[in-house]
């Protein structure tokens, strides 16, 4: 009975989602036409393949409850040295090997640091994002790097389409996919959860949760670096400002999906992001500045995070609008 | 008795479809110590959350000092002079007692500004503490302190604001030991003569005869019998009856009928540096094992030790005549060691996730049974199976634990235990805030599991201890205590945990 109230609550968000979707599509769409473009449809996908791929990084570490501030500095660093390998002449498949190692080797410090060490992870995942920026700079002392770049056929990843959609967005169902199998299906996921929820049940219930929290960060620095190949691939150089934009969506798209659907997982970070994605491209249409875009982002999530957070509903309550609410939260304790 | 300072009458609250409280009547007079009773779902709780202001009533009526009452937020029943001690009450450990006390009450006026005048605290401080006399170093910090210190300082705190009328305790001796106990009792012994009203939730029945004037027993939402303590003496009168509204019989299941098998788990001079030490004991198949021991006894380590947490530091153990070494939780669980832990809701749920959540967790070798995704359908069944057997109500697999009483959480992790399949389980105070029909059931189901598989059970209840173990030892300060011969008695049992010694 209350199996089926849970799947009623977590349809009505599911068609909630549908609906917000179409709502800033459309108001997106009067207030600039060109949005409904395929040019600016075809940018949506391809800036939401870089952007999810972030997101979903960050949705493992969110899980486990932990925080990773190193993504601009490891998007920096992991681009810089795909790069730096493309341009020594490497095939594009080592250039992709490398990144992801770099990735995986970065998120493993940190992760360890935390798990292991008892560090606290606001503070070492800035140490250590400080670090990867500086180490971006030693390839070239900052300078671009494009070299090789057409030859390699980094670009293929970003213009190379496959039934009609970018190649880019498939590589981000892919692992998304695959991400939602092993978080939403297998043991793993389960642990995954667990660890975050309450470490200590976890612990003495036979998991590892130490591992778990440092697996986390490896998956967030490879993802990360698998966000910036298709921002490199997009541009068709490396600079060291290439993740610089990373971040911010990235959170974004993790809580608003989590406020919105209901709790953290890897289908609400996809819808999250599509959201994020749609008022960025949507904002660069309209010709507001980039450094805006990032404040009003940050003002949608925070808006979406209390709109759909239980705390707030009760607090709005109070204020005497009850009635909207209480619809929209039937059988809830008091 | 002089007339009541708090009273209620036809106080109800409805929580979506279920009736919470049904015309509830109630009242208490100041300087009257009153129990309040009732198996866990049977709407205290609910009733000492609207005295206290967390929720409101949805009719009904409510005076303190003869005037009608409408509580909004918890202030307002603090102002009007009810004050109330949570189950477990929020302190900040880092904090001394004193600091505590006044925690947000500092200052006299209300600014961020407002220096903290640290002579008034002092005064005030002493102030209390010439009203209530409790033996208890302040300047401490609360980490540091005991049960019951914690437990004091949580009802001064709660009585801070002078004019308390009404003291509301929420089971404030489910984590004391008797002497402790002893103590607490001692504090309510002097806010009474402060004419305070005291209204205290209790599981543990003969605590009202030893403390209390009078008791109200709730049932299924009412109040279903109100009457002093006298005169429940008088017309021994059976509490536990009047609680489930039936008569129950012994709650302790009948003792193994057939001598014991093998041997499953042997412990061979077990010593954790500063815990226990010298620990030597046998588990075996179709008996349960007892071990009481007091708080600080080094009971809880033991457990926690042979369930690879802490691992000891010198000492063997053998599973079923090996010898092993379980270093973690997971190599404990798989060599077929559960630990129904003590503390359930830190250690033994993830009480944000329903039980088709918690059930599987310590065994997802096993619900996965050598595929990459996990069976969902046979756990979901088994999950349902398990839950049924232990009696879990509301029987829901996807309420999340946290929406349990304490007894049906514990069946949670009882279910958990039953999955995961074990040789040797071990509990550890098993029935800590677990009302007494839900107590009946967890012993059952001790005895049935000690059916095929060792059960030992460790607790700081010497009654529970005694009750429902075929053979017991005693736990003092680290050491073990067994009897000369035999079984221990009750009373002896209770001498070796308390005083270390073995009565002859």
């Amino acid at each position: 009975m209350s199996g089926f109230q849970d799947n009623m609550r977590q349809s009505a968000r599911g068609v909630g989602f549908l609906a917000l979707v179409i709502a800033v599509g459309a108001a997106l769409a009067i207030a600039e036409p060109r949005f409904l473009s395929s040019a600016s449809l075809n940018g949506i996908a391809r800036h939401m393949a870089a952007n999810g791929l972030a997101a979903l990084g960050l949705t493992f570490v969110v899980i486990v409850r932990r925080f990773d501030l190193s993504l601009p500095g490891v998007a920096a660093f992991a681009g810089m040295s795909m790069g730096a390998v493309i341009a020594a002449g490497a095939p594009l498949w080592v250039a992709v090997a490398a990144g992801i190692a770099i990735g995986a080797a970065i998120g493993m410090v940190s992760g360890v640091a935390i798990s292991r060490f008892g560090l606290p992870d606001i503070v070492t995942t800035i140490a250590v994002g400080s670090i990867c920026a500086g180490m971006a700079f030693l390839y070239t002392g900052g300078r671009s790097i494009f070299q090789n770049f057409f030859q390699v056929g980094i670009t293929d990843l970003n213009d190379a389409r496959l039934m009609g959609l970018g190649v880019s967005l498939w590589i981000l169902l892919a692992i998304y996919a695959v991400a939602w199998f092993v978080m939403h299906r297998t043991r793993t996921g389960v642990a995954f959860y667990a660890t975050g929820e309450n470490p200590v049940a976890a612990h003495f219930s036979g998991i590892a949760t130490k591992r778990y929290v440092a697996l986390a960060y490896v998956l967030c620095g490879v993802c990360t670096a698998l966000a910036v190949l298709l921002i490199l691939a997009e541009s068709g150089n490396a600079e060291t400002n290439k993740g610089a934009n990373l971040m911010m969506p990235a959170y974004a798209g993790v809580f608003l999906g989590a406020a919105i659907l209901g709790g953290t997982s890897v289908l609400a970070t996809l819808g999250g992001i599509l959201l994020i994605t749609m008022l960025l491209d949507g904002f660069a249409l309209m010709g507001v500045p980039y450094y805006y875009s990032d404040g009003m982002i940050s003002l949608i999530l925070l808006a979406g995070v209390l709109a759909f957070s239980d705390t707030a509903r009760g607090w709005l309550a109070s204020f005497g609008i009850r009635r909207a609410f209480r619809r929209s939260a039937p059988g809830e304790k008091g | 008795m002089a007339a009541p300072i708090l009273t209620a009458s036809g106080v109800s609250k409805r929580f979506g479809p279920v009736q919470a409280l049904q015309n509830v009547a109630f009242h208490v007079a100041p300087g009257e110590v009153h129990a309040l009773l009732g198996i866990n779902g049977a709407g205290k709780s609910t009733f000492i959350k609207i005295l206290s202001g967390i929720i409101q009533k949805d009719g009904g009526q409510i005076t303190v000092g003869g005037e009608e009452v409408h509580f909004r937020t918890p202030e307002d029943a603090i102002r009007a002079g009810i004050a109330t001690v949570q189950q477990h009450p929020e302190l900040v450990p880092d904090m001394t007692g004193l600091d505590n006390i006044f925690l947000g009450r500092e200052s006299a006026r209300r600014g961020l500004f407002s220096r903290i005048d640290q002579r008034g605290l002092e005064r005030r401080a002493k102030a209390l503490l010439s009203r209530f006399p409790v033996a208890l170093d302040l300047t401490l910090e609360v980490g540091r302190m005991s049960a019951v210190e914690r437990e004091a300082v949580a009802i001064l705190q709660a009585i801070a604001g002078e004019n308390t009328r009404v003291l509301i305790l929420d089971e404030p001796t489910s984590t004391l030991t008797d002497i402790e106990r002893e103590d607490l009792f001692a504090l309510m012994g002097l806010l009474k003569a402060q004419g305070i009203a005291i209204i205290y939730i209790t599981h543990q029945l003969e605590e009202v005869f030893a403390i209390a004037d009078s008791f109200s027993i709730f049932r299924n939402g009412t109040c279903v019998a109100r009457m002093t303590v006298d005169e429940a003496k008088a017309g021994r009168v059976s509490l536990a009856d009047l609680m489930l509204g039936e008569a129950i019989g012994d709650i302790f299941p009948p003792r193994a009928a057939t001598a014991p098998g093998d041997a499953v788990l042997e412990v061979g001079a077990l010593c954790l540096q500063g815990d226990f030490d010298g620990i030597s004991l046998t588990a075996r198949k179709g008996e349960v094992l007892g071990i009481f021991g007091l708080v600080g006894s080094g009971c809880d380590e033991l457990a926690k030790a042979i369930f690879g947490v802490t691992p000891p530091d010198s000492g063997t153990l053998r599973l079923r005549g090996q010898v092993v070494r379980l270093t973690s939780p997971r190599a404990a669980l798989d060599a077929g060691v559960f630990l129904v832990p003590g503390d359930r809701r830190t250690e033994g749920l993830v009480l944000s996730r329903a039980a088709l959540f918690n059930v599987p967790l310590a065994n997802l070798r096993r619900a996965a049974a050598g595929r990459w995704s996990l069976r969902r359908r046979r756990m979901q069944g088994d999950a349902r199976a398990l839950t049924g057997d232990v009696a879990l109500h509301p029987p829901s697999l996807t309420t999340p634990a946290s929406g349990f009483s304490g007894g049906n959480q514990q069946k949670i992790v009882l279910a958990k235990g039953l999955y995961s399949q074990a040789d040797v389980y071990i509990f550890v105070e098993p029935t800590v805030g677990v009302d007494i029909g839900a107590r009946a059931k967890i012993y059952a189901l001790m005895r049935q599991l000690s059916r095929d598989a060792a059960v030992i059970v460790i607790s700081s209840d010497c009654d529970e201890v005694h009750g429902v173990a075929d053979r017991t030892l005693a736990l003092h300060k680290g050491r073990q205590v067994e009897p000369v011969s035999g079984v221990f008695s009750r009373d002896a049992l209770l001498m070796a945990g308390i005083m270390g010694e073995v009565a002859q």
